[in-house]
């Protein structure tokens, strides 16, 4: 079958292509170039479905693909040699150098995969809209609090001092937790209590190094005053089932729940001078 | 004698003593119990304790941390060493494989947590050790548990097993207090109480992912085959010896049971005709349902801790006029708000104008910029609906255009709630093919005094009208599949004519 112009990829060195080992091995190598292309499309592919977590949205995903299609394509007619034996495979089913069954095979294959291809992409989605969520939005200069205005700026946590006193409080803080937050954040802080799968967005979850290990104790005690509605707009207020506190707990109980939390989960809060540090650099 | 002897000795008089002292059950099994691989270390124990299990189950093991009055049920009173989910026989103490397992596991559907992804294995085992101390009348000293049942594998589950099984519910009167189609509403199923005098439910079959002993076919046969020392629910070994007959009954409590369906949209399907008023009629049975879990009421004054439900099931359909959104939920009592309790009720919530872009009301009863209309169904008074601008801002208005029909039967309730797909008004979200609308719910249950801000709560989720897919949806596909296979024989021929025509010279 073979008219030996264009050879037939196989792990057979071809004849007259070089002396040097070297060479020859990695025209070897090339020859394989096209089943490398399909099989490092569909890896890539694989991985961005499989391994990403959580799921990023189908739009994302069509522009790495295409990105990767592209980079792939450019690999590989960068050099004639790898370009020739990357359509090399295409050109022997097209000339009939294939058994027919396999001609047939592909020849059908590639429309079919292209209208299918298609069909995902006008067939209607029924996805919920993505709604982008700001989780740590720009906290605001001041808050409404028990009929006063609370500064956020150089909010301090007025309990967290030193000795024996700092133990008791935390202990108090984790009778207001239990009978006020765990519900949603979880016996072990995980932001899995037995209320949180029916939320969404679902309750922080404090063990986390996302959430508030890396917040201020003046971020932690705006949030926890004002809840879900005190949040701006992007950081969709009407979503969040965290309750405003202030309506439920004094100053002090909060500044000791957020004591607790801390300790309960073992983070410590941002400091300011951390905060001017970083700003200096 | 040496110490060695000695051993043996006890171990013979243990075996003598093991018949004598509580006789097994014909049809039972049992086999020794495996040995626990973390010595105790108490004062670790005492430590791991206080961190992470006295605020529910208390300083001395009482079941009254500050957390107890906030959950259903109860967490556990260690005291009087009655313990649930086990592998002894009724009346006995759990090994401490069990305890290690309730531990590590958690009790579903109940607040005690699965603790296995937070406190390391060998800490777990000291927290057995602990708990075990708390056991006023020494039973875990004095008499620890020397055998278990032995569960051998599950036989096949088929169709005769199931049916058969069945059969034992009913003779045996499972229905009773499960109910007949297992979802806790059976007739003895009212002002059951246990061991402590707390009021207790049967449980309801359906709900697979609330079987604190595990919900394999092995587990529920377990399950009544030991009991539930404690409460009402007894142990089945006298009454049903058979071991064949035993398995038969846990396949079909397990067929009773469905696993969750979650999801974000609801979508409602087209429908050719008129949608049906009757709730068990065959387009509603198609209709693709989806579970919303619910959970308490506990963001606005007066706050709800302990829901009755924890699910509202909806499936909604729609044709050329209206549509219609089917809510159904288990509960085992039927509540019209007479003998003192409120009515059971169930209300849908949707955004009172049109939303514009991403921005919604509040989910809990809307706010002040942006308002819900809320259609409550009532058992005893039928439909209310109103428009609220925030939980303090609720006003009545008319129904209008919007209708329910609802009924209770076997333990479950199914009400339809139907609407004009246009809007009447400017207050009113407009139903359109292809057009997210959202949607949460609030559910009641009358019997537990549930009524106002007392109610189970879901967050919002979408309700989307399918739309009928237009035909270019697969035009296109068609015709560049063409178009490639049009070009894949034009290159073909080429390739053919040029071969042809190299040959010939
Ligand atoms: C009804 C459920 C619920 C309860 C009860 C609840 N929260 Fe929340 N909480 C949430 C949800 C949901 C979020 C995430 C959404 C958000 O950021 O608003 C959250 C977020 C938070 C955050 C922000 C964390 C971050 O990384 O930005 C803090 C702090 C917090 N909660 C503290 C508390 C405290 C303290 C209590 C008890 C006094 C409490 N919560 C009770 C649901 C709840
Ligand atoms: C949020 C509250 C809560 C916390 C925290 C909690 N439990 Fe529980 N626990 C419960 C409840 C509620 C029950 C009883 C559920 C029932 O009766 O169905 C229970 C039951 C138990 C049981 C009895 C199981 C049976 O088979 O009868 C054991 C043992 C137990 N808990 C151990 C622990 C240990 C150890 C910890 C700490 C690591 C802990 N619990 C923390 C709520 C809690
Ligand atoms: C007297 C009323 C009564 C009868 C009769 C009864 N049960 Fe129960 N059953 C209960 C109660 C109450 C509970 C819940 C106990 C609890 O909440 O701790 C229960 C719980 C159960 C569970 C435990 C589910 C879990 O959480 O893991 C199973 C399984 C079960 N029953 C099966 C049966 C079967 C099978 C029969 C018939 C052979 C039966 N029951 C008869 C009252 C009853």
């Amino acid at each position: 079958m073979s008219d030996g112009r264009t050879p037939i990829p196989g792990p057979s060195p071809s004849k007259g292509e070089g002396n040097f080992e070297a060479l020859r091995a990695r025209a070897g190598l090339q020859r394989w170039t096209f089943y490398f292309a399909i099989g490092l499309w569909l890896a890539v592919f694989a991985g961005l479905k499989l391994l990403v977590r959580p799921p990023m949205p189908a739009s994302v995903l069509t522009i790495y693909m295409v990105l990767t299609t592209l980079a792939i394509l450019i690999f590989v007619a960068a050099n004639e040699a790898r370009f020739r034996h990357f359509l090399a495979p295409l050109k022997a089913v097209f000339e009939g150098r294939v058994p027919r069954t396999l001609q047939v095979l592909v020849l059908t294959a590639m429309p079919a995969l292209l209208a299918w291809g298609t069909y995902l992409r006008t067939a209607p989605s029924f996805d919920a809209p993505f709604e982008p969520r700001v989780v740590h939005p720009e906290p605001p200069a001041s808050f409404p609090f028990h009929g006063k205005r609370i500064a956020v700026a150089g909010l301090q946590n007025p309990l967290r001092t030193g000795g024996p006193e700092l133990e008791k409080r935390i202990a108090e803080g984790k009778t207001i937790y239990y009978q006020n937050c765990f519900f949603c954040h979880g016996d072990a802080l995980g932001g899995d209590g037995h209320f949180a799968r029916a939320f969404t967005p679902i309750p922080a979850n404090f063990r986390d190094v996302g959430t508030i290990s890396m917040l201020q104790e003046s971020f932690v005690f705006w949030r926890v005053a004002t809840g879900g509605p005190g949040l701006p707009k992007g950081a969709t207020p009407w979503n969040s089932a965290m309750p405003m506190w202030q309506n439920f707990l004094s100053e002090e109980e909060i500044w000791k729940a957020i004591l607790y939390i801390y300790a309960g989960s073992g983070s410590t809060p941002r400091t300011w001078d951390e905060e001017v540090k970083n700003d200096k650099q | 004698m040496t110490s060695n002897d000695l051993r043996w000795l006890a171990a013979l008089l243990l075996l003598a003593w093991g018949p004598v002292q509580g006789a097994v059950p014909a049809g039972v099994r049992m086999e020794p119990v495996k040995a626990v691989p973390v010595a105790a270390d108490l004062k670790q124990g005492k430590a791991l304790y206080e961190r992470y299990c006295n605020q529910c189950h208390g300083n001395e093991g009482k079941g009254d941390g500050p957390a107890a009055d906030f959950v259903y049920p109860r967490p556990r009173d260690f005291t009087l060493a009655l313990y649930k989910v086990r592998t002894t026989l009724s009346g006995q103490i759990p090994t401490d494989h069990d305890l290690f397992k309730v531990i590590s596991a958690g009790l579903p559907g109940t607040s005690m947590p699965a603790w296995k992804k937070y406190i390391s294995e060998s800490d777990r085992w000291q927290l057995v050790h602990y708990v075990k101390t708390f056991d006023s009348l020494g039973i875990f000293k004095d008499e620890p548990a020397k055998e278990q049942v032995a569960v051998s594998e599950a036989p096949k589950v088929t169709p005769e097993l199931i049916a058969k099984g069945k059969e034992v519910y009913r003779a045996k009167k499972c229905w009773q207090c499960h109910g007949q189609y297992g979802r806790g509403d059976g007739t003895s199923a009212e002002g059951l109480k246990d061991d402590w005098r707390f009021p207790i439910r049967p449980v309801n079959f359906t709900k697979g992912w609330r079987y604190r002993a595990g919900d394999r076919v092995e587990d529920i046969f377990r399950t009544f085959t030991t009991g539930f020392n404690g409460t009402p629910m007894p142990s089945f070994v006298d009454a049903i010896p058979s071991a064949e007959d035993r398995w038969a009954l846990a396949a079909f409590v397990k067929s009773l049971t469905r696993p969750p369906k979650n999801g974000q949209v609801l979508k409602a399907r087209r429908i050719a005709g008129e949608i049906p008023g009757d709730p068990y009629a065959r387009a509603w049975e198609e209709a693709e349902y989806l579970d919303f879990p619910l959970a308490g009421q506990i963001i606005l004054d007066p706050r709800w801790f302990k829901p009755a439900h924890d699910v509202i099931t909806a499936r909604a359909i729609y044709n050329d006029r209206e549509l219609a959104i089917l809510l159904e939920w288990d509960d085992g009592t039927y509540n019209k708000g007479e003998g003192g309790k409120p009515a059971d009720q169930v209300a849908l919530q949707l955004p009172a104008a049109k939303i514009t872009g991403d921005e919604k009301p509040y989910f809990v009863l809307g706010d002040r910029r942006h308002g819900v209309d809320y259609w409550r169904w009532n058992a005893g008074q039928g439909l209310a609906r109103f428009t609220a601008a925030g939980h303090d801002r609720v006003t009545p208005r008319e129904a209008g255009n919007v209708t329910a029909q609802g009924g209770y039967k076997d333990g479950q309730y199914r009400v339809i709630l139907r609407r004009p797909l246009t809007p009447s008004g400017d207050n009113e979200a407009a139903f359109e093919p292809g057009r997210f609308v959202p949607v949460a719910f609030h559910l009641w249950d009358g019997h537990q005094g549930e009524e106002g801000l007392k109610m189970a709560i879901s967050s919002w989720y979408y309700l989307l009208l399918e739309p009928e897919t237009p035909l270019t949806v697969y035009l296109w596909p068609m015709g560049l599949g063409f178009v490639a296979l049009g070009g894949e024989f034009w290159l073909l021929r080429r390739l053919r004519r040029r071969r042809n025509e190299e040959v010939k010279p």
